[in-house]
């Protein structure tokens, strides 16, 4: 089932009134259980796509569908509801909210969606427990490595039952087996669960892995 | 609910230094603001006390206008329903009449402007302390006495001794001059030079004599036990007065000066105080951008989450409540005991800054105080400000994109 398409997609960024055209012409379609990753070299538009695709900003022109509705025309509320309700998001960094604990910080996403306190804690101690972090539950960001971090991430991104997770460069800050054992997470999931990834990464080991992939040089797809 | 007051909790000692900064700011804006409304207005307050309780009654009643302008024929009668109405009053202690006028008094050749006092001394000395003020001699105790009580200054201006008979001279109610002999038997001081040159006083029996009052009286002074009782028994007195030829009048209406130069001193340490609050405003306007400006990157990561932009606003409200909560608090304890100290142990003031004071009328003597209405305005200013003052770094976090936000990694 398509999740995801996007029709002659650009974007111009305003680069002190230079106009910078980071994206032209993207076509491209998501479907239900897709594992993508796009690659691409620094520059290229990657970050810029999956913040698209990822309703965190809209397009100069081109339209955007998620689950067949055109959502390029938006407002900022609407997006954000959108994000939360069928978006799971990890980033390269800073993901956590520093203060809370992981078990807290798994759960503060279903906090904004009004999950029961009761209901929220049992279900953050189950995904935990699937991606083998149960003994993170009560350190703190600055008490846990970084691909302790992204696993944490991984499980705030999954645990609201997302229609997809976006994950813009998760493994640019580990190490190549800390990165590969996060990717085997993510794979574990797409194959058990069917939760839709789309990555961007020009790591070697991301790429190597993807079930599609989608190379984009300045701006376009190859 | 309860995770969101968890992280706006957890977030505040998240950079101690800079939220105990902000909160020893606020802390000492309330405190010093207590403080100093505490002295001012307890200070006021023993004054106003002193002032009432010297001469002039908590409550006077009064012929409407006699205030303003007064003249002998501006008199007025106890009636029964007055009578009654001063009984049925709670509140009131005791109360007394008197008589007004103003004359001539002279020993030998020397004449001199008398202001008249007709008292009752057996009800004066429960209702002020007027009698206290004898300076030498001593005050006579019946109102129907031949014996009169003069300014320390006006004595020496007669160049007359205590003993001496002196004649009195007046306009009476119906026009006609009277004049009577009177003995000093003592003199008074007051510090005021109106009374210590001018006053004379006498019994009101006598006075009535003198200026044929026919039992007329100018004024009905009350005797309370505090001052916040003035206006719930002026309000009853109203209601139970039909006469609408009377005035009931409070101490401020009886000494307008004294009241203008609290109201003027009032004026000066509220707007000394706002200056103060300003400062501390300003300060927490600083902090709280700082602090909030700092975590622009993991806002950004919430915002994308799906974080309403509400409710992160209402997160960083939440830190700045908390904050000004405990610092408002802690302020008012500290504030408190200091007020409490100096209302145990009033500041007597040494004898040269002490003479300033009475010079002016004052007492020489700072005094406190724990009305309860300092510390609520104190605290509803201070809490006001301290959010007003972030409203801007709200502002802000309210406009912050979750891409800007991000783009801090
Ligand atoms: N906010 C912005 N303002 C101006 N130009 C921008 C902005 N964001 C991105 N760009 C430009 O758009 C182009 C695409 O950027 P983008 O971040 O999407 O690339 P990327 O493929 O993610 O690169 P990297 O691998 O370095 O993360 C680049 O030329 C970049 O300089
Ligand atoms: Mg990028």
């Amino acid at each position: 089932m398509e999740i995801i398409r996007t029709e002659k997609l650009e974007k111009i960024y305003q680069d002190n009134g230079v106009p910078v055209k980071a994206l032209d012409d993207v076509d491209l379609t998501i479907n239900t259980g897709d594992y993508v990753v796009i690659a691409g070299p620094s520059g290229s538009g990657k970050t810029t796509l999956l913040n698209l695709i990822g309703a965190l900003d809209k397009p100069t022109s081109g339209k955007i569908f998620f689950e067949s509705e055109d959502i390029s025309k938006k407002t900022k509320k609407e997006l954000s509801e959108i994000r939360l309700n069928k978006l799971g998001f990890i980033f390269q960094a800073y993901n956590l909210i520093p203060v809370l604990t992981a078990i807290e910080n798994i759960e503060f996403s279903m906090m904004l969606l009004g999950v029961p306190e009761k209901e929220r804690t049992e279900r953050a101690l189950a995904i935990m427990d699937e991606l083998e972090i149960k003994e993170l539950a009560d350190k703190r960001p600055n008490e846990m490595s970084g691909g302790q971090q992204q696993r944490v991430a991984v499980a705030r991104a999954i645990v609201n039952n997302p229609t997809i997770v976006l994950a813009d460069e998760p493994t640019a800050n580990l190490d190549s087996k800390t990165g590969s054992n996060l990717l085997d997470l993510m794979e574990q999931m797409n194959k058990e669960k069917n939760i839709t990834f789309v990555f961007s990464s020009h790591d070697k080991q991301v790429i190597e892995r993807a079930k599609r992939l989608i190379i984009l040089k300045d701006g376009r797809i190859e | 609910m309860k995770l969101l007051l968890k992280l706006a909790w957890r977030n505040i000692w998240r950079n101690k230094r800079r939220s105990i900064l902000t909160l020893t700011a606020i802390t000492f804006a309330t405190l010093s603001a207590v403080a100093m409304r505490g002295v001012q207005i307890g200070t006021y307050n023993v004054n106003i006390k002193n002032a009432v309780e010297m001469f002039s009654g908590y409550i006077q009643i009064q012929r409407d206008g006699y205030q303003k302008n007064p003249s002998l024929n501006k008199a007025f009668r106890i009636t029964d329903e007055i009578r009654n109405a001063l009984n049925t009053t709670p509140r009131i202690k005791s109360y007394t009449t008197r008589i007004h006028a103003q004359g001539l008094i002279s020993f030998k050749d020397n004449s001199q402007g008398a202001a008249i006092f007709g008292i009752d001394p057996q009800t004066e000395k429960e209702v002020t302390h007027l009698l206290d003020r004898i300076d030498e001699g001593s005050f006579f105790n019946s109102a129907g006495s031949k014996e009169i009580v003069i300014g320390a200054k006006l004595l020496g201006n007669l160049n007359a001794e205590i003993g001496d008979t002196v004649v009195i001279l007046s306009q009476g109610f119906d026009g006609a001059l009277g004049n009577q002999k009177f003995i000093i038997s003592g003199t008074a001081k007051f510090g005021s030079p109106e009374f210590d040159a001018m006053g004379v006083f006498m019994g009101i029996e006598s006075a009535n004599d003198l200026l044929s009052m026919y039992g007329n009286i100018h004024a009905l002074v009350i005797n309370l036990n505090s001052l916040d009782e003035i206006e719930t028994v002026r309000n009853n007195l109203n209601e139970k007065i039909s006469d609408r030829k009377l005035a009931v009048l409070s101490w401020g209406e009886v000494m307008p000066d004294l009241k203008q130069s609290i109201e003027f001193d009032n004026i000066s340490g509220v707007f000394f105080l706002l200056i103060l609050i300003v400062i501390v405003a300003f300060g927490i306007l600083n902090t709280v951008l700082m602090s909030v400006t700092e975590r622009f990157n993991e806002f950004g990561v919430t915002l994308s989450i799906g974080m309403p932009q509400l409710k992160l606003v209402y997160l960083v409200l939440m830190e700045i409540i908390f904050i000004t909560i405990i610092g408002i608090v802690l302020g008012d304890i500290i504030g408190g005991i200091i007020n409490y100290y100096i209302v145990q142990n009033p500041i007597e003031l040494g004898s040269e800054l002490g003479w300033i004071y009475e010079e002016y009328g004052f007492l020489p003597q700072i005094q406190s105080t724990m009305e309860r209405s300092i510390f609520i305005n104190t605290s509803i200013t201070v809490f006001v400000i301290s959010v007003l003052s972030s409203i801007y770094p709200l502002v802000k976090v309210y406009r912050l994109e979750p891409l800007k936000g991000i783009r801090y990694t």
